[in-house]
């Protein structure tokens, strides 16, 4: 097979995405500067690019989603430069190297009311002439050096203008020439380069020169690499507001699809046999499970699931625990596209939670009976392990009996990184500064293909289950979650329930599970079956197949309390957690809330005794 | 066929004779249904409502495109559960009353639509003349001749008989002639007289209620027949309410639905005191009902209510009939009904698809006017959307 070719800058932002391609058997890689890219896709002489946003304008490009450069804020590698301010220069040098950026300078310079005369030039004659009444634009790795004393950041000015990131370059192919296994491809490649940044800024050092600490900064905390919805609409309006301007034609974004069709043979099942296997406790294969979630009736799944649960359940219980949900920061990097929670960095509705904010929702939960905090955030590029370990040292010192069930995989994965620690000891020293459990989040479906196309930028499957598995191994217990309902298949949220299960086997760490659908509100991914009717199967067959999970948690903050309800009849044995604060979902807009009183109706009205737990699932105290 | 694993739930739970008398067509006594009501175990009375469901209408799932008009929330009565009603129109009250051109305009401007019913509900008025009632229904149908309306439920045709001195006879007979078709279910509340002295002590009684439907039923003229559940009733009274409409039923076989309605807390004199039935309340009502009521052919789960989640999820549990699109609801969100006013058709379609059913488009006689056996189209929101295949 003739491989596909691929055209890409060599500038150190872009290594983390094309460092991985090297040895490719199906993309090989041809290095120019960015216009040049631009111009080889445009004539043909390659198959796809690392495009320079600017280029997609009046084109049918494909996007590959998921995967972009650019960044929230201050970029570095971006600037205009002078010796005057801006508002006195008459010329501005335009670096003929750039595409986008100089259509950038141009949009920012007219959002302040000047208007230059632009005059193409390389920007090492640029440069030296940027003096009185002259600028010039600088991009790439040259920009690092410019040491004139008037420096604009077009990232930071860009920010500070439209509160969204502003998106450089993203690989995009002609229409129709790049197949699933093409993006598949580039994803796994920017998956390795984003997890050696270190190794490629100490690279790039000795290459070039320079301080290997100030590269590494660069890659793993300037250069934002997700395209997710808010750097999609950073996209569009740039895009826009470029077309409005006359700097460039308008354009509508195409994507190219990326789902990947490979299917197992299966043998023939009949659901009656794995029903009846699966009520009885006997543990049910991979075959039987997908074909249970294709065609077993909802009250089949849900009879053979209560079943297993008036088994491990006997006593009529069902427990929940008074728990406050916070999320310490909504900054994240991963811009995955089911999130509508997320903020860049530079927007002006990201926070980082004060120790003030955070010590009045702890009281107010420990005044509500509270005996756990939930603690979960996003990857905050700024955030290091001392951070964290300051945190839950000052929440153990003043509130001892909190519990700290905190940090999801993905969480710990991103602060090991950006601390340059192994997981191992990550995970010992937040333990030896409070950290007593850890929230099975950021699970999502565990199959490859899926995370691929719904959050490219997040931990693989094997890296999620890595570091469960090195969490359980130093004592802390976990949930497990699933988030379906994503345009998914029987298959991938049967291998999930598998991979989950073998590691169970492994550790017995994980003391619940509780899946949930995919709330659309306010993102760009198109729902599959997220209906109630998909929970409650779902849920149900989860039972069946994770016949080594003890508890079931019922995700009423998702389905009401009347599904919830009906899933303590088809599986569940546990109603969560009342609920005094939530941001992530309510982000994508449900908003069902319960306190301790309706919790216990709840349960009690669907005929069960309610009972208060701790995350152990130890009971600790009758009812309200 | 009822499978292995529901025979072995409903023995496990002593409801084994129950089943029995369902498999084999028989009648549930009142105490069968009470003992559905009280084992508290969801799957195995559910599975057995379901296989009830899939025997009569398959997967079938029916729905209309309707309007609901309410001409006025000014009443007389005061029932306690009501959020919607007014004691007058002053500004003030939130009263309103439309003109005669107003309630033809709300109705006929929807004619774009695609539209098959109009679903006409009101406040007990003290003022309005008879000829408004008649009026609203002759000019909407002169406007719109192949409307079906479905209008004033008993409590309102028996307000209108008492007030212009009619009997419940002649208040049909003219509605008839001006247009109306079939009769909503609406003001049945629950039949015990304890209950409604306590709840709504000023309309209709249950005999009187019953009487209209009677009436209608013998003139030729189709109902719906509703249970408010969950304010101060027992489950006995609930069963009660059932064993007289399906006394009626066998008399007449003039209903065709049967309607189980949540109370809603929100705005209302009861909702301090009572909190909303719960979702389960409701999905244990579905089923009994189905079980019990083996003369009526449908059991309808009024989405409004319930919410897109659970009425998805009632339709396993002996639910065929999810209601329309309802253009303009009014009564239950005045009660603090958070789910949306109208669903697309589109949005419909999707809910029932999704629980493994096939949506049939159904006129206000319950004759299919079209089974969309094949899917709909996904619905796209507007916003650009990435794109995704599976």
């Amino acid at each position: 097979m003739a491989k596909l070719r691929a055209a890409a800058v060599s500038f150190l932002n872009a290594r983390p995405l094309i460092t991985g391609l090297a040895g490719s058997e199906r993309i090989e890689l041809v290095l120019a500067e960015p216009s040049a890219c631009a111009s080889m896709l445009e004539r043909g002489e390659v198959d796809l690019a690392l495009l320079p946003v600017g280029a997609l304008a009046g084109k049918d490009f494909e996007i590959v989603p998921g995967i972009a450069i650019g960044a929230d804020g201050p970029v570095q590698t971006v600037v205009l430069c002078g010796e005057e301010p801006p508002a006195r220069w008459d010329e501005v040098y335009l670096d003929t190297a750039s595409r986008t950026s100089v259509v950038l300078s141009k949009v920012i310079l007219s959002e302040m009311g000047l208007s230059p005369r632009f005059t193409p030039l390389p920007a090492a004659e640029g440069v030296p002439l940027a003096k009185g009444q002259k600028g010039a634009l600088v991009i790439g790795d040259r920009a690092f050096d410019v040491k004139s004393r008037v420096v604009i950041d077009l990232g930071r000015e860009w920010t500070s203008l439209t509160k969204l990131p502003m998106i450089f370059a993203l690989w995009a192919g002609r229409p129709g020439a790049l197949a699933p296994e093409d993006v598949a491809e580039l994803t796994r490649a920017a998956q390795h380069g984003l997890g050696i940044r270190s190794e490629i800024a100490l690279a790039f050092a000795k290459e070039k020169g320079g301080d290997p600490e100030k590269y590494r900064r660069y890659l793993t905390q300037r250069i934002r690499y997700g395209l997710g919805p808010y750097e999609l609409t950073g996209v569009e309006t740039f895009l826009a507001k470029a077309a409005q301007k006359g700097f460039l034609p308008p354009t509508k974004l195409r994507f190219a699809d990326d789902v990947v069709r490979t299917r197992r043979i299966r043998r023939q099942v009949s659901l009656d046999n794995a029903l009846q296997k699966a009520a009885d406790g006997v543990r049910l294969d991979a075959d039987e499970a997908e074909a249970l979630d294709e065609k077993a009736p909802l009250l089949e799944l849900g009879l053979a699931a209560d079943l297993r649960r008036r088994a491990l359940h006997p006593d009529g219980v069902v427990t929940y625990i008074v728990s406050r949900n916070v999320n310490y920061t909504n900054v994240c990097t991963t811009a995955c596209h089911f999130c509508a929670f997320y903020r860049p960095r530079g927007h002006g509705e990201s926070y980082v939670l004060t120790r003030e904010q955070l010590a009045a929702k702890i009281e107010e939960t420990i005044s509500l009976g509270g005996i756990e905090l939930l603690l979960q955030g996003g990857l905050h590029p700024d955030l290091g392990v001392e951070w964290y370990e300051d945190l839950f040292r000052w929440v153990k010192a003043n509130y001892p009996t909190i519990n700290l069930h905190a940090l999801s995989p993905e969480e710990i994965w991103h602060i090991a990184r950006t601390s340059q620690l192994t997981l191992d000891d990550t995970i010992s020293r937040l333990v030896a500064s409070g950290l007593d459990s850890i929230p099975g989040g950021g699970a999502e479906v565990l199959d490859d293909e899926v995370r691929r196309r719904i959050a490219p930028l997040k931990c693989s499957t094997d890296e999620w289950l890595t570091m469960m598995k090195a969490a359980h191994r130093k004592g802390l217990k976990s949930t497990a979650t699933l988030m379906f309902g994503v345009g998914e298949e029987p298959r991938h949220r049967v291998n999930h329930f598998l991979r989950l299960r073998e590691l169970q086997d492994e550790t017995r760490g994980f003391t619940a599970f509780i899946c949930w659908t995919f709330q659309p509100e306010h993102t760009r991914l198109e729902p599959g079956d997220n209906s109630a009717h998909a929970y409650l199967r779902t849920n149900a067959l989860a039972r069946l197949v994770l016949d080594n999970v003890p508890n079931f948690q019922a995700s009423w903050v998702t389905m009401g309390g009347g599904v919830a309800q009906a899933s303590l009849h088809m599986g569940c044995n546990d109603f969560g957690s009342v609920m005094i604060e939530e941001n992530v979902v309510s982000a994508a807009g449900t908003t069902f809330q319960m306190d301790s009183e309706e919790v216990e109706r709840h349960i009690r009205d669907a005929g069960f005794t309610p009972m208060r737990r701790n995350m152990r699932y130890e009971h600790v105290g009758a009812a309200a | 066929m009822l499978s292995t694993l529901a025979h072995r739930a409903l023995e496990r739970d002593g409801l084994a004779d129950i089943r029995d008398k369902v498999l084999e067509g028989g009648r549930l006594g009142e105490d069968d249904a009470l003992r559905l009501f009280e084992v508290k175990d969801l799957a195995a009375v559910g599975a057995l409502a379901n296989h009830v469901r899939e025997q009569r209408h398959g997967d079938l799932t029916f729905y209309n495109r309707n309007v609901h008009l309410n001409p006025t929330n000014v009443c007389v009565a005061s029932c306690k559960f009501c959020s919607f009603a007014r004691p007058d129109d002053r500004h003030a009250s939130e009263g309103y009353t439309m003109s005669l051109d107003q309630a033809v305009e709300h109705v006929v401007s929807k004619r774009p639509l695609g539209i098959t019913e109009v679903h006409i509900v009101s406040g007990l008025h003290p003022d309005l003349p008879w000829s408004y009632y008649v009026e609203t229904i002759r000019r909407i149908r002169q406007a719109w001749p192949e409307l079906h309306v479905k209008a004033y439920t008993a409590v309102e045709l028996h307000f209108f008989a008492e007030k212009f001195g009619k009997t419940h006879e002649e208040v049909l007979r003219e509605l008839v002639e001006a247009g109306l078709t079939t009769i909503p279910g609406g003001g049945a509340e629950i039949f015990a007289p304890r209950v409604r002295r306590k709840i709504c002590d000023d309309k209709a009684t249950a005999d009187e209620w019953l009487s209209v439907h009677r009436t209608a039923h013998r003139l030729g003229i189709r109902s719906n027949a509703t249970m408010l559940y969950g304010t101060i009733e027992t489950l006995a009274e609930r069963v009660d309410h059932m064993a007289r409409l399906r006394a009626l039923q066998d008399e007449t076989r003039g209903f065709q639905v049967f309607i189980p309605l949540a109370f809603h807390p929100e705005h209302n004199m009861m909702g301090k005191a009572f909190p909303k039935p719960t979702g389960y309340d409701g999905l244990r009502t579905y089923a009994v009902a189905r079980l019990f009521l083996d003369n009526f052919d449908h059991v309808k789960a009024y989405w409004i209510s319930l919410g897109e989640r659970l009425a998805q999820t009632s339709l396993s549990f002996g639910v065929d009939d999810v209601d329309g699109t309802v253009l303009e609801e009014r009564i239950y969100h005045m009660a603090g009904a958070k789910t949306p006013q109208a669903l697309s058709e589109a949005q419909l379609h999707r809910l029932i698809r999704f629980a493994g059913r096939v949506p049939a488009e159904r006129d206000s006689l319950y004759r299919v006017l079209k089974v969309h056996a094949l899917p709909a189209p996904p619905e796209r929101p507007a916003a650009a959307r990435l794109p995704v295949s599976a």
